[in-house]
């Protein structure tokens, strides 16, 4: 898995010893990583700054490796990991962080799913023997599962089915992709979540929540000998199974532009919604599209911004990057889209915003982008980069989300330099590959029409 | 210069023993203690006011790569005239769209070469712009600051832009039910007092011009009446000499807004119903006026409040979530503001078991003033609000933002070194006088979105409801 970046190291480092770069900050997260013998893997970063510490637990399991026809079952799955364990029933594991001072949450995404904590520094072993005891097993009690089905579908009344748009991120790789596993809708279908049962819910468990497709991010006010020795107490006995494979599921890029029109009753205002496939983790194309879409997406100096809600005045607000907007740049495996979410004013409409966007790529892709630009655009991602990384939460998070996404949890500390290698031509080239209107998804949600 | 030294402890000593308190099920026998507690490093503020009046505070925090700086000045939507409320948003929300030196892109451009960003946005009781950036550009990001905060010219393209937008956005967000729950929520908290304001109307939209925009500015953005709060990679000094360079030479032309009147401290129960056509869900609010971020019950309020629905932990949200399945995501919140301040409970509840939703809620609000809290409770919430105050702080953007809103509200920075020991004094007895000052069922306003007929139906159980468009 490291040597689709091999050759973007060799570019950065090169570009790395130029004067310009000089000035900016080279800052690097501490790490440590070791595995144990039944396969979990651990990170391990440093930071004696403040007595807190951050924990993530990130499993190599999410919406695209959910059992077909059960869509929305990882992320039930992952609310049923709050619900007890036969040792400590349900109550147990929030009332031990939140008396601890700590905090915790879960989320699922595509390629993974992942529990994190943050606590002073004294919470750390409890919240350890919290992580272990729900990777042994869970309390697979019928209430238990009824009561998240309802939680669950509440969720996805408030996110989903009661604002407007609510779908459009659910709806672009519904129109984009044509596997079950990349197409489907991942929060679920009210009739797939009634019908988990407690089967599925232990299968689930036997499968991806082993040691082996886990790994274990801890970041804070700990020395990594320390931290090691305590995952080691509470985890080194627990069995292992077999990582289970991850598919390839990548598709082709699209050969004729998928477009759509939904009308949305709950809307006021128009919106567009538009993607585009693009290159897979860690290819050659991977950080040129990063650069390219925070170019074109990244703000109120980006070209989208500058050129379609200043400039031609069409877009109200635009919001968008790769793998947007469920993750970052950086988070994902496999493939992923670049996205754009947009809601239009009454002088245009899709045919006018597609326009525009279109003259927007074929400039990078003609012309390549000025030197100056490009270099304050990477200066603005190394920035939020950083920003990702401020607190130990976030860096254990990131950490343990690159080792089980990349197969390095160092890798993380080489995006600067990836981001740095990226060139005009390299612009160019990945506009020219991936954005183009074959390869375009666009879904447009008009308003329902008013009632006399 | 005065420097404030105060050495922060979350004083979790006893926790081990405390949650093996009697009301709850016993832990399990594996469960190991939690570890010692280590003392939080002292706040090292320093602090220093410039001849002109501005008042500025600097935390240095060496080794992450970056600086935030925020500026607050006095007088928010608060402060504008009751027919012109919220311009002072409109107001900051243009400040970085030109100056007399720069252009609204150039802006932008700048601030990307920093790897920084820079929002300005009005709060009740303030004007807040909030910039950070690499921090070896911090000189640089705080002469874009000042630039946005002193000599912004309000373009006339930029203003129609900003209307044109503003007018449709407000259209948008008719369509989200928070919007109009919390505008319709704010009104019957607060009537006619400026903290009923929550956002502006199309018609104070309409009325604003360039030139409206730059007299309000010129009143508003004084340097005694304001405060720079900056944190970070820096050095001090260094940050002083490039404050005095862009802030030194901004002269006081006039005073600040006038102080407001206290907002009220009680409000009518009533139900009202926002119909919402097509709402699968009830959005619901619960509440009512408390008090100012200074009064003595704050501390205490914030406290009673991780108890009762502030937390993941709480009463409600293991009622009505884990034990119901009502809601996904209620949530409580205690807010004070300089001269009065809000409680409300939030929950989003399928339309059917909306009274069911209200009757477990004014249940477990009636509750916190009849019955004492538990010990294991009591010390599981001040160790949860300590720890999260503490993850909140670790962050600059946080910090600094904090400390500027300590001073809008007229608290001294001490206030955050203050604030853990404060909650570890709150006794049992005291949130149960909290509970039965604030939380009784019969003192709160119900605001529901949702569908007409049936939420109707709903609320009818408790009483009249009253129908209203927003």
């Amino acid at each position: 898995m490291r040597l689709g970046f091999l050759p973007c190291f060799l570019l950065g480092a090169a570009l790395l010893a130029g004067p310009s770069e000089t000035k900016l900050p080279a800052w690097k997260v501490p790490l440590e990583v070791k595995t144990l013998p039944n396969g979990l893997t651990v990170v391990v970063s440093e930071d004696h700054s403040l007595p807190t510490v951050g924990i993530s637990m990130v499993y190599r399991v999410g919406m695209r490796l959910e059992p077909k026809g059960r869509t929305g079952f990882a992320h039930l799955f992952e609310h049923m990991m709050f619900e007890g364990t036969p040792v400590a029933p349900k109550g147990v594991f929030d009332r031990v962080i939140q008396g601890g001072g700590g905090i915790n949450n879960g989320s699922t995404r595509y390629d993974y799913t992942n529990y994190i904590e943050s606590a002073p520094v004294s919470a750390l072993e409890p919240i350890l023997w919290l992580e272990a005891d729900r990777l042994k097993a869970l309390d697979f009690s019928a209430k238990n599962l009824k009561n998240q089905q309802e939680v669950v579908k509440e969720e996805i009344r408030l996110n989903v089915k009661n604002r407007p748009y609510g779908s459009w991120w659910l709806d672009l790789p519904a129109a984009a992709y044509t596997r079950w596993e990349t197409s489907h809708d991942g929060y679920g279908s009210f009739e797939d979540l009634d019908r988990a049962d407690l089967k599925d819910v232990e299968a689930f468990h036997r499968t991806y929540y082993t040691p082996s497709n886990a790994v274990l991010g801890i970041a804070g006010d700990v020395k990594p000998a320390e931290a090691f020795a305590l995952v080691e107490k509470y985890f080194g006995a627990l069995p292992t199974r077999p990582k289970p494979a991850v598919p390839d599921l990548k598709e082709p890029l699209g050969t004729a532009e998928v477009r759509q029109v939904k009308t949305d009753p709950l809307a006021r205002v128009p919106a567009l919604a538009v993607a585009w496939k693009v290159m897979t983790r860690g290819s050659r194309d991977h950080a040129p599209a990063a650069v390219l879409a925070e170019l074109l997406a990244g703000g109120d100096a980006s070209r989208i911004y500058l050129g379609l809600v200043k400039g031609k005045e069409l877009l109200l607000e635009v919001s968008g990057g790769l793998n947007f907007p469920l993750g970052n740049a950086w988070d994902f495996d496999g493939q992923t889209m670049f996205g754009l979410f947009s809601l239009y004013k009454p002088n245009a409409d899709a045919d006018k915003v597609l326009a525009g966007l279109d003259e927007i790529i074929a400039n990078v892709a003609t012309q390549g982008v000025p030197a100056a630009e490009l270099e304050r655009t990477k200066t603005k991602m190394l920035s939020d980069f950083y920003s990702g990384l401020e607190i130990p939460l976030y860096r254990a998070d990131a950490l343990a989300k690159a080792q089980s996404l990349w197969g390095s949890a160092a890798q993380l500390n080489e995006i600067p330099r990836l981001i740095e290698g990226v060139t005009s031509e390299d612009l160019k080239r990945v506009a020219v590959t991936y954005l183009t209107r074959a390869n375009r998804t666009v879904i447009d949600y008009h308003l329902a029409p008013v009632k006399p | 210069m005065t420097i404030l030294r105060t050495t922060l402890s979350l004083l979790l000593t006893a926790q081990a023993a405390g949650l093996a308190g009697s009301e709850e099920k016993p832990l399990p026998r594996e469960l190991p203690p939690y570890g010692a507690e280590r003392p939080i490093p002292a706040l090292n503020l320093a602090q220093r006011t410039l001849p002109n009046g501005l008042t500025v505070w600097i935390e240095s925090r060496p080794g992450f790569p970056r600086v935030t700086a925020f500026l607050a000045v006095r007088g928010g939507n608060a402060a504008d005239p009751a027919e012109q409320r919220g311009t002072a948003g409109l107001m900051a929300g243009l400040l970085n769209e030109g100056t007399t030196t720069r252009t609204s892109k150039q802006i932008a451009e700048e601030l990307q070469a920093l790897g920084g960003e820079l929002a300005a946005w009005a709060g009740p009781d303030a004007v807040f712009l909030s910039g950070s950036a690499l921090s070896h550009r911090l000189p640089t990001l705080l002469n874009l600051l000042a630039d946005v905060a002193r000599r912004p010219t309000f373009p006339a393209k930029e203003v129609e832009l900003a209307k044109a937008n503003t007018l449709q956005s407000l259209q948008a967000q008719e369509a989200q039910p928070s919007f109009q729950a919390n505008r319709a929520f704010n009104v019957a908290l607060f009537g006619s007092h400026p903290y009923s304001f929550s956002s502006i109307t199309p018609e104070t939209v309409n009325a604003a011009t360039p030139d409206s925009l730059r007299a309000l500015h010129a009143a508003r953005f004084q340097p005694n009446q304001a405060v720079l709060v900056l944190s970070g990679d820096l050095q001090v000094e260094r940050a002083f000499k490039a404050i005095g360079e862009a802030f030194g030479d901004w002269q006081a032309t006039g005073e600040g807004p006038k102080p407001l009147l206290s907002a009220p401290a009680t409000c009518q129960r009533a139900f009202v119903l926002i119909p919402r056509p097509g709402s699968v869900q009830s959005t619901v609010r619960v509440g009512r006026p408390t008090v100012a971020a200074t009064h003595e019950d704050y501390v205490p309020l914030q406290l009673a409040n991780v108890i009762l629905g502030g937390s993941f932990s709480s009463r409600i949200v293991r009622n009505i979530r884990e034990e119901k399945g009502y809601t996904y995501s209620p949530g409580a919140r205690a807010s004070g503001l300089q001269v009065g301040g809000s409680y409300s409970i939030r929950a989003d509840v399928r339309t059917e078991v909306t009274a069911a939703s209200l009757m477990e809620i004014f249940y477990e609000m009636d509750r916190m003033g009849t019955t004492s809290v538990g010990e294991e409770e009591l010390q599981s919430a001040k160790h949860y609000m300590g720890g999260t105050f503490l993850f909140q702080n670790q962050m600059q953007q946080a910090l600094v933002g904090t400390l500027a809103t300590y001073w809008v509200n007229g608290l001294k920075p001490g206030a955050l070194s203050d604030f853990i020991p404060k909650v570890n004094k709150v006794t049992a007895e005291e949130v149960r006088r909290i509970g039965r000052t604030y939380f009784a069922a019969k003192d709160q306003t119900i605001v529901v979105v949702g569908d007409e007929a049936k939420a109707k139906l709903e609320l009818e159980q408790f009483g009249p409801v009253r129908v209203q468009a927003r």
